[in-house]
């Protein structure tokens, strides 16, 4: 029974799946307990947790605790940039866990040849992200003036009696409401396209409301790139490029990179249970 | 090449939860919270998200990208 208990007290947190490289293992034992866990030519990056910590309704509960998830969530990231700096990674989504190392051994038989395809796919890539950011007033203000459709709305306003103008300014909010959208859509448009030439894999995530973002634009685009090695400077120019454009009209563009590909190693076997 | 160091400018905690706890590989097996666990508590987290319907409402995005997210 205590034998039980003690086989229990640490669980095994996954960190990402990698090519067995020579130098990854002295590299991992410098700094926080990481170890692999092989299977043929794989390698997965893996710590002890405590299971006081980790286990399903400890987890539960310190999932929900900000504080906690602030600092478990960015372990989780620093811990897989630690290994991309050396080779390529598939990251692993936060909190996937194992009661040993011989069922998160008998994961990687199962997934193994995946795995192997992903990481062949994702060579020399990584990931950048973009977010774009809308100061609805300031863009608003960007063409107010400019529009003619607009313009002469404004001047019949100026023209017309008390009846009309309550109609005729009414009209007027339609359109800046349509001429906002419209302009929205052309950024985020001209912008993913633009940076998917410069990629290999692109793909458009759900929007964020203000309270994730704690900004207080509206996030109107939230897109991920996998882009070359090579091409990322082309694809930094790009967005500076663009960001310069767009910045005056209140559009604010927001990348971040290099990232682990968490956008791009969705695994087949995934879809088609879902599917 | 460094990425940590050469990360651009304010890679802020947003950035990561969106990745970390939204996106990654997911296989089943052993686990020990399913993952449906994690993506309901990414969803609601009560400091970060007032409301899930503020989500739901704006997945319609008023941008709509020629590479959708599989739902």
């Amino acid at each position: 029974m205590k034998d039980m208990q003690i086989a229990q007290e640490q669980l095994v947190c996954l960190y990402c799946v990698t090519r067995k490289e020579p130098k990854l293992r002295e590299m991992l034992g410098l700094a926080n307990n990481l170890y692999c866990v092989y299977y043929e030519d794989l390698c997965a990056v893996a710590r002890k947790v405590e299971e006081s910590e980790f286990g399903e309704e400890n987890l539960k509960k310190n999932l929900a605790d900000l504080e906690w998830v602030k600092a478990a969530a960015s372990t989780h990231e620093r811990i897989i940039e630690q290994v991309m700096t050396n080779t390529d990674v598939i990251p692993f989504k936060f909190g996937t866990l194992f009661n040993t190392d011989d069922s998160l051994k008998a994961m990687l038989k199962e997934y193994g040849e995946e795995f192997k395809a992903i990481l062949k796919r994702l060579e020399n890539k990584q990931e950048w992200g973009l977010k774009i950011y809308c100061d609805t007033e300031r863009l608003k203000q960007s063409f107010i003036n400019g529009e003619t459709e607009l313009l002469e709305i404004e001047n019949e306003i100026n023209s017309s009696s008390v009846g009309k103008v309550y109609f005729l300014k009414k009209k007027k909010d339609e359109l800046i409401k349509d001429t906002l959208k419209r302009k929205i859509n052309e950024c985020g448009q001209e912008t993913f396209e633009l940076l998917k030439e410069l990629s290999f894999e692109a793909r458009v995530n759900r929007l964020l409301p203000k309270e994730v973002t704690e900004r207080k634009e509206d996030m109107v685009l939230n897109s991920a790139f996998l882009v070359g090695k090579d091409e990322a400077d082309d694809f930094i120019n790009m967005v500076d490029t663009l960001k310069m454009h767009y910045e005056s009209k209140g559009l604010f563009l927001d990348s971040s990179g290099p990232w682990p590909p968490y956008n791009f190693c969705g695994l087949l076997k995934e879809k088609v249970q879902h599917g | 090449m460094d990425s940590v160091i050469t990360k651009s400018k304010d890679v802020t905690l947003l950035e990561i939860l969106d990745r970390v706890l939204d996106k990654g590989v997911v296989v089943s097996g052993d686990m020990v919270i399913s993952v449906a666990d994690v993506d309901l508590i990414y969803l609601g987290l009560k400091v970060l998200l007032s409301s899930v319907e503020t989500m739901e409402k704006l997945r319609g995005s008023p941008f709509i990208g020629p590479t959708q997210e599989p739902t």
